[in-house]
């Protein structure tokens, strides 16, 4: 019954070393789907490559439908699964300060390390970048701590929030990822660039 | 456009499905039957009136007295200090934090045993622990606590020094009108029951 | 040797959908294991506190940030779960690597900008990266993805705005990509 590590059916060095497998699988996957390509990632904001959109709403609602059948099956507890809380403030400053860095670094830190795994020295030098931006935001914590705890909502659910179902969410969020996959690889086709 | 086409072959159906299976939510027991019935067996759950009123004369800030009974006698007389809980209402999500914590003493109490005990199976049946049972629910207490009855001369010492602690309590309870000594043989009651506490459940940190 | 005569070159990638269906699967199993999705920008925290404390630990005492994540996470900063799948992070992304023939030095660009350039702009991006993950609680691996998964409102919030964000700054940047 999951999650394993939370219901202690496996122990904490366990769940650490399975840690490291499931990061390796995750690297794979997002190596091998071009994620280690900053030109790639930023091919989604000019619509000559979607992968970025592709790969990331396929994967999202298949886990969410995974884990949504794991709990009709009773295999998981969902409430014992981490859900992240809203910070309302922080969430939208954090994300609009984070889509400069995305638009202007072209890579996010899970990728940044695909790349770097692989030779990219632009992927390196975003990685310092990295822990230069967190410490500047540790560094001057106490300014911004307000603003960093301001309007906490608790946890809410898009689909509480909606007063919807999770079910009936996770299909209008199947509808509308197909919709856009359309729309992704028409524009593919009117914007075609090399393979990088 | 092919590939796309065989993902939504695959996953809207499954979407759909998941839409329309209502949403699970069940409250799993997580005793099984035998660990229950050892427990209701071993009496474990049941707290005497003179430990509670111990407590409620100390002011005790552990101690919850939840009264299980309707609104209208809740509203009648209640222990100092209670909450009102009826048995109907126990399962609603607003009473959960009541029971899943780990620094209060719940204690059930009704007019006899017997509602205080169905709930106190339900919600000991869902894993939460620090609950138990006034003994003898109200009747008892009454009997016992605001109005003790004077024990004959050959009992026990240690039923004349309850029956001192009886009265003594019950003074500050609002029984009858006894007179208050003060008798070293006053015995406290035994200690009550530790709080046990819930290993923290590490709900993973997660989001970075 | 021959060159191929299509005008558009490929190199060899999974089929988006595949790998989108694989990184579901992925985060499937980390929730399944671990009660938590993915992420990455926590193991960068986890080593800024590390390096932090080691160095000066008078600093990390003051340091508000420091003793929050101190106080809510026990033991070494550095036993937490996404370092160790950072770490499966580099080795994934090394394997594949390595099968695809995607294995070299280089610094990847749009011809119509320097390396340095490029460089510089990395550099730059990282840090707001860095600082904006530190305050949406999240990068778009954490936050969005997996916040996504799980029906999370404040995931599904930071997600439309770095993707909202980086489409509205796209044009102002083109010359680096295109």
């Amino acid at each position: 019954m999951g999650p394993l590590a939370i219901n202690e059916i496996i122990s904490e060095n366990t769940n650490f070393f399975l840690a490291f497998i499931i990061g390796i699988a995750f690297g794979f996957v997002l190596e091998a789907s071009g994620f280690s390509s900053s030109r790639k990632l930023a091919g989604m904001f000019y619509g000559y490559d979607t992968v970025v959109l592709k790969v990331f709403f396929t994967g999202a609602i298949t886990a969410m439908l995974g884990m949504l059948f794991f709990s009709l099956f009773d295999w998981i507890d969902l409430d014992l699964v981490y859900v992240n809380p809203t910070y309302l403030t922080s969430a939208i400053t954090g994300g609009v300060i984070m889509g400069a860095g995305f638009i202007i670094g072209g890579y996010c830190p899970g990728t940044s390390f695909c790349g770097a795994s692989i030779g990219k020295i632009d992927a390196l030098i975003f990685i310092v970048g990295l822990f230069i931006g967190v410490s500047l935001f540790g560094a001057g914590f106490n300014w911004w701590n307000g603003m960093y705890m301001a309007k906490f909502l608790g946890s809410p659910k898009i689909s509480e929030f909606f007063g919807l179902t999770d079910g009936v969410f996770a299909l209008i969020l199947i509808l509308i990822a197909l919709g856009m996959f359309r729309v992704a690889e028409w524009a593919e086709k009117k914007f075609p660039r090399e393979e990088y | 456009m092919k590939p796309r086409l065989w993902l939504a072959a695959f996953i809207v159906p499954l979407g759909l499905i998941i839409a329309a299976v209502p949403q699970n939510t069940t409250h799993p027991y997580k005793l099984s039957a035998p660990e229950l019935l050892s427990e209701v067996n071993t009496r474990t759950q049941f707290i005497t009136p003179e430990t509670v009123a111990d407590m409620i004369v100390k002011k005790d800030p552990v101690l919850q007295l939840i009264d299980v009974r309707s609104q209208d006698e809740f509203e009648k007389f209640s222990l100092t200090g209670a909450i009102n809980i009826p048995l109907t209402d126990l399962l609603s999500d607003q009473n959960v934090d009541l029971f899943d914590q780990d620094v209060k003493m719940n204690v059930f109490y009704a007019n006899s045993t017997l509602m205080a005990n169905e709930a106190w199976m339900i919600i000991r049946q869902l894993g939460y622990t620090n609950i138990y049972v006034l003994e003898g629910g109200l009747n008892y207490w009454f009997d016992v606590i605001l109005n003790p009855k004077q024990p004959s001369s050959t009992s026990s010492d240690e039923e004349l020094a309850r029956y001192d602690f009886r009265r003594s309590v019950s003074q500050a309870l609002g029984g009858g009108p006894t007179l208050l000594e003060n008798n070293e043989n006053t015995a406290s009651p035994a200690p009550r029951p530790a709080i046990k506490s819930i290993p923290k459940k590490k709900k993973a940190a997660g989001g970075c | 040797m021959q060159e191929s005569k299509s005008a558009i070159k490929k190199t060899k990638y999974l089929n988006p959908y595949l790998g989108g269906v694989l990184l579901g699967l992925v985060l499937l199993a980390a929730n399944f294991i671990a009660g938590r999705g993915l992420g990455a920008s926590g193991a960068i925290k986890s080593t800024v506190v590390t390096i932090v404390t080691a160095v000066n630990s008078q600093v990390a005492e003051s340091s508000g940030f420091v003793s929050e994540y101190l106080d809510t996470h026990g033991g070494s900063p550095m036993k937490n779960w996404l370092v160790f799948e950072m770490l499966g992070v580099l080795v994934g992304g090394f394997l594949s690597g390595a099968l695809a023939g995607r294995l070299k030095w280089k610094v990847e660009h749009y011809p119509g900008i320097t390396s340095r350039k490029r460089l510089f702009m990395a550099l730059s991006g990282g840090i707001l990266f860095g600082f904006g993950s530190q305050l949406g609680r999240g990068c778009t691996s954490g936050s969005a993805l997996s916040g996504m998964a799980v029906l999370s409102l404040g995931g599904f919030i930071t997600m439309m705005a770095i993707f909202g964000t980086a489409f509205a700054l796209a044009y102002f940047f083109r010359r680096n990509w295109i």
